[in-house]
């Protein structure tokens, strides 16, 4: 036979029309025009072709042993449909007659057994898909299968309609393979089965019928792709590309002292934080465009495990249901925040960030929900009423328990112990960031201690700021309460700047992360490490001789801000191996990039949700189950949270809770 | 419904208290001050009488206290809703006499013409409970005390008030009234950024303390400040056992007077 076939021609111009309703459809995507323009947003590409790579077209982040089942599904599907796209574009070249010469046919045997293993993956995927949907289904995922949000047809609709597709695929290739009969016609393998199935004078007057209603049902597909589910191929593709990685998590700053000094600025003018969606960025819209509902990010919420009102999928989603509604349905959308986006599951984030950590598309959460949180703080004066008690403490005494801010070195006079002090010394090698949790909480003062042993034992050049240090203003900023955030921000770096030191160590991955990377927003640039780090650097170079003492097992609980916030996994762990004699560290089911939340991140240390379970409780119950006698910490709040469930567990006299600097102190 | 507020700036409630040199005042040194915890209340429930009233209305904010901390906490209600505030500035040694800090106070705010005036039931730092009552007798207004309630009803005031035990009365006054706010009646708002941006075009009408001139005199003098001392004393009671319960009761009746 000839290498190109024929094609009639009106076939053309219902490829013209699908075309030219599928541009029209795709306007949605123009929904992010809403959005405010990321003054601070640069595109990388070099990023931008490693993300499109890595996360876009060899999913890496579906492929994860902890789903297996939606890896295999969806890879089936997908590369299922890799391969049919490829058939389907060198099918249009045989029939243009274009670059023939170079070009397999649909009878060369590899593309024949090519083409057929596709549309057979595909399939297996889609019945996959439908099997999960409706059998074991997660109860992450959407509840009503055939209603998606913003996606005509819902999950199982589309899925139907892409089965029939496929079937009537294989269909017409048996027809084609029945009434032309090449010689390769078994390479076609599935096709040449099905075309036994039937008399060639069926087949024959079949064929036409067959042919058309596939060319249609794809036409008619590819029109509407914007409109439903599969609009993710485009859509996540390309806010895959977009998402800097290096921003997630980043809460962005306000400014609000120059908004403050600005005479002209009337308060009733301006937005404060995200409600509205012109709130919102337009990369914070194509997120939630870019959302597939695979239900990964709520699968991993400490929140959503212990029954909170919070599915972040749900959060993104609301935001794309009420972007559409706006901007296709020209529907009055005031604010989201309230409804459909409740109070209460904007404060059950703890802003932990699992749920951007594991997002297949690279969707970045967690500042989206400070932003509505800023709006109901800087705008509506409304944080969790329990948050606005530690909020005022923290503005009245700069510390969230309210404590006296003259008594903030009384931990270290009250055990005897001389703290050199920056006021005094004016310069040191090292600023030691005691942190409000150490200067006042019970338990993190023995941390303090514990640090002023080893700081004295390897006779580090340290001081610390006494009375003069106050809150980082963690908890405020993550509570949406930038105005404090910023004042404390500001305060305590004008009395950093005050003095001359090499570097900042604290115990606290709150006051790591913020002094670290985010005082830089505000001219406050410092080599900031993490105790972790300080102490691992002091063993490896030998300025710590520890004898190895431990006997008992111990689980590490990484915490969110030293590990999926900053990266750093491996340093309290190789701090808590020289300490080891014959105790063994043993890892928690969930641990480094996987760990989950204590449940005091994100300013949930002040106040409760009162929906289900304890997450410190749950996550304490998970190191139990390990069988280890201690559980590790190397974070201020993991550290009260993990004692508080030790203690509500009734384990305080088989068990302990022990930050890696008493560990480590104990070995001196 | 014209409503002042009277807030006062107090100790923190964790703050440590020493004796001043002058053993008339604590050092204020180690102080970290905060808003008084019932006048936020009684703040707070003059915002929502005005907002229950559809926002007719006007609550002004009244303070005494040193000029250079006291704005602080002025700021502070009018971020949360006040509408302008008056602060009578006093240096040290500050007014400690009930009487007559009410009549500064009356005589500051008697052309005002105030519905209704709320305050603190009492201040955390010294305590007395009785400015708010005062105030009300010297301006010729109906006054409760200890409130935990506040209705409108047919153009009067129907207020709550907390009793012992667990006993409540509800009582009627007309206006114009003064009443003192019982901590716990509400849940005082949070200032937001917007609030505390607007505050800032707020007026303040300062007026210094000496400038006020008032006729009365203190009924009483703050003559020590003394700070609590727990102090433990063992006294060995010998002789017979009748001798022993003998001088017990006796000390149990005298001097512990537990019987």
């Amino acid at each position: 036979m000839e290498a190109s076939h024929h094609v009639p021609v009106v076939l053309y111009l219902f490829a013209l029309i699908a075309i030219v309703v599928f541009i029209y459809n795709i306007r949605r995507f123009l929904a992010i025009r809403i959005g405010k323009s990321d003054p601070d947003y640069k595109i990388k590409i070099i990023p931008a072709i490693f993300n499109l790579i890595y996360f876009g077209i060899l999913q890496r982040r579906v492929f994860r042993i902890s789903n297996i089942y939606a890896a295999i599904m969806h890879f089936l599907i997908g590369f299922g449909f890799f391969i049919l796209l490829f058939a389907t574009t060198v099918d249009f070249f045989l029939a243009r007659g274009w670059f023939i010469e170079y070009l397999p046919n649909l009878d060369t045997p590899w593309f024949a057994v090519l083409n057929d293993t596709g549309g057979v993956m595909a399939l297996i995927g889609i019945l996959l898909a439908l099997y999960r949907r409706h059998f074991n289904k997660p109860k992450s995922l959407p509840q009503d299968a055939f209603k998606g949000r913003g996606n005509l047809l819902g999950d199982s609709g589309i899925l139907l309609y892409i089965l029939v597709l496929i079937i009537g695929g294989f269909l017409s290739e048996a027809a084609r393979l029945a009434i032309d009969m090449p010689s390769t016609a078994q390479y076609s393998w599935v096709g040449y089965q099905i075309s036994s199935l039937l008399s060639s004078e069926t087949w024959t007057a079949l064929e036409q019928y067959l042919w058309w209603s596939h060319a249609l049902l794809s036409f008619l597909i590819i029109a509407f792709i914007p409109n439903t589910k599969v609009f993710h191929t485009i859509v996540s593709t390309i806010n895959i590309a977009l998402t800097d990685r290096d921003l997630r998590g980043k809460v962005k700053p306000m400014f609000v002292s120059k908004l403050m000094e600005d005479p002209d600025m009337d308060p009733d003018e301006i937005s404060l934080g995200s409600t509205k969606l012109e709130d919102f960025t337009w990369k914070q819209l194509l997120d939630s465009i870019a959302c597939t509902e695979c239900g990964r990010c709520t699968d991993v919420c400490p929140a959503y495990n212990t029954d909170k009102p919070l599915s972040p999928m749900k959060i993104i989603t609301d935001i794309r249901q009420e972007l559409y509604d706006k901007y296709l349905n020209k529907k009055d959308v005031d604010g989201i925040v309230g409804k459909p986006i409740t109070e209460t599951e904007l404060w059950s984030c703890t802003t932990c960030g699992a749920c951007t950590e594991v997002c297949p598309v690279l969707i970045n959460h967690v500042p989206t929900f400070t932003d509505m949180r800023r709006y109901l703080v800087l705008s509506e004066g409304k944080p969790h009423p329990q948050a606005a008690d530690s909020l005022e403490k923290t503005m009245n005494t700069g510390n969230p328990w309210g404590f006296s801010k003259s008594e903030r070195t009384k931990w270290a006079s009250d055990a005897g112990i001389e703290l050199p002090l920056m006021s005094e010394k004016k310069e040191a090698d090292v600023l030691y960031w005691v942190g409000c949790a150490g200067s006042y909480d019970p338990r993190n003062q023995k941390i303090a201690k514990a640090m002023v042993k080893i700081l004295e034992s390897a006779n580090i050049d340290y001081a610390v700021l006494g009375n003069e240090e106050s809150c980082t203003g963690d908890s405020a900023r993550r509570l949406g309460e930038e105005y404090l955030f910023e004042t404390l921000a500001l305060q305590n770096i004008e009395t950093f700047n005050k003095y001359k030191f090499n570097k900042i160590i604290t115990p606290c991955p709150h006051c790591f992360h913020t002094i670290g990377n985010e005082y830089g927003d505000f001219e406050g640039n410092y080599e900031v490490q993490h105790h972790s780090q300080f102490i691992m650097e002091l063993i490896e170079s030998g300025k710590l001789k520890l004898n190895k003492y431990i006997d008992d097992n111990i689980t590490y609980h990484d915490a969110c801000y030293l590990g999926r916030h900053n990266g750093e996994y491996e340093a309290p762990r190789k701090v808590i191996n020289s300490v080891l004699k014959d105790g063994k560290l043993i890892e928690m089911e969930r641990n480094r990039k996987n760990s989950f939340c204590c449940g005091a991140g994100g300013g949930n240390m002040w106040y409760d949700i009162e929906d289900g379970e304890r997450i410190n409780n749950v996550r304490f119950q998970e190191a139990i189950d390990t069988g280890i006698d201690v559980v590790a910490t190397a974070c201020s709040f993991c550290t009260i949270m993990m004692d508080d469930a030790m203690k509500l567990k009734g384990k305080e006299d088989t068990m302990q809770v022990l930050d890696i600097a008493e560990m480590v102190a104990s070995a001196l | 419904m014209k409503i002042g507020v009277l807030v006062k700036q107090v100790a923190g409630s964790e703050s440590p208290l020493r004796i001043d040199s002058n053993e008339k005042w604590v050092d204020e040194g180690s102080v970290d001050f905060a808003t008084n915890e019932s006048d936020s209340y009684a703040l707070e429930e003059a915002l929502q009488i005005i907002e229950r009233s559809g926002g007719e209305g006007e609550v002004v904010v009244i303070s005494m206290g040193p000029a250079d901390r006291t704005p602080k906490i002025i700021r502070e209600a009018l971020a949360k809703g006040g509408h302008r505030a008056i602060h009578i500035q006093e240096e040290a040694p500050y007014e400690t006499d009930p009487f007559m800090v009410a009549s500064i106070f009356a005589e500051s705010i008697k052309d005002e013409s105030f519905d209704l005036v709320l305050s603190g039931l009492q201040s955390d730092d010294l305590g007395s409970g009785q400015t708010g009552v005062i105030l009300g007798e010297l301006l010729g207004m109906s006054t409760a005390t200890l409130v935990m309630g506040v209705e409108l009803q047919d153009g009067k005031l129907r207020v709550k008030r907390e009793l012992e035990s667990g006993w409540f009365q509800w009582v009627t006054l007309p206006f114009p009234a003064c009443i003192t706010i019982q901590s716990g009646l509400n849940q005082p708002r949070y200032p937001s950024l917007k609030g505390i941006m607007g505050a800032k075009k707020k007026e303040i009408k300062s007026i210094a303390k000496g400038d006020i001139k008032v006729s009365g005199t203190p009924m009483q003098e703050f003559s020590k400040l003394y700070s609590h001392k727990a102090e433990k004393r063992t006294e060995m009671i010998e002789g017979s056992a009748d001798q022993i319960v003998e001088k017990m009761v006796d000390i149990f009746k005298k001097e512990i007077k537990a019987i």
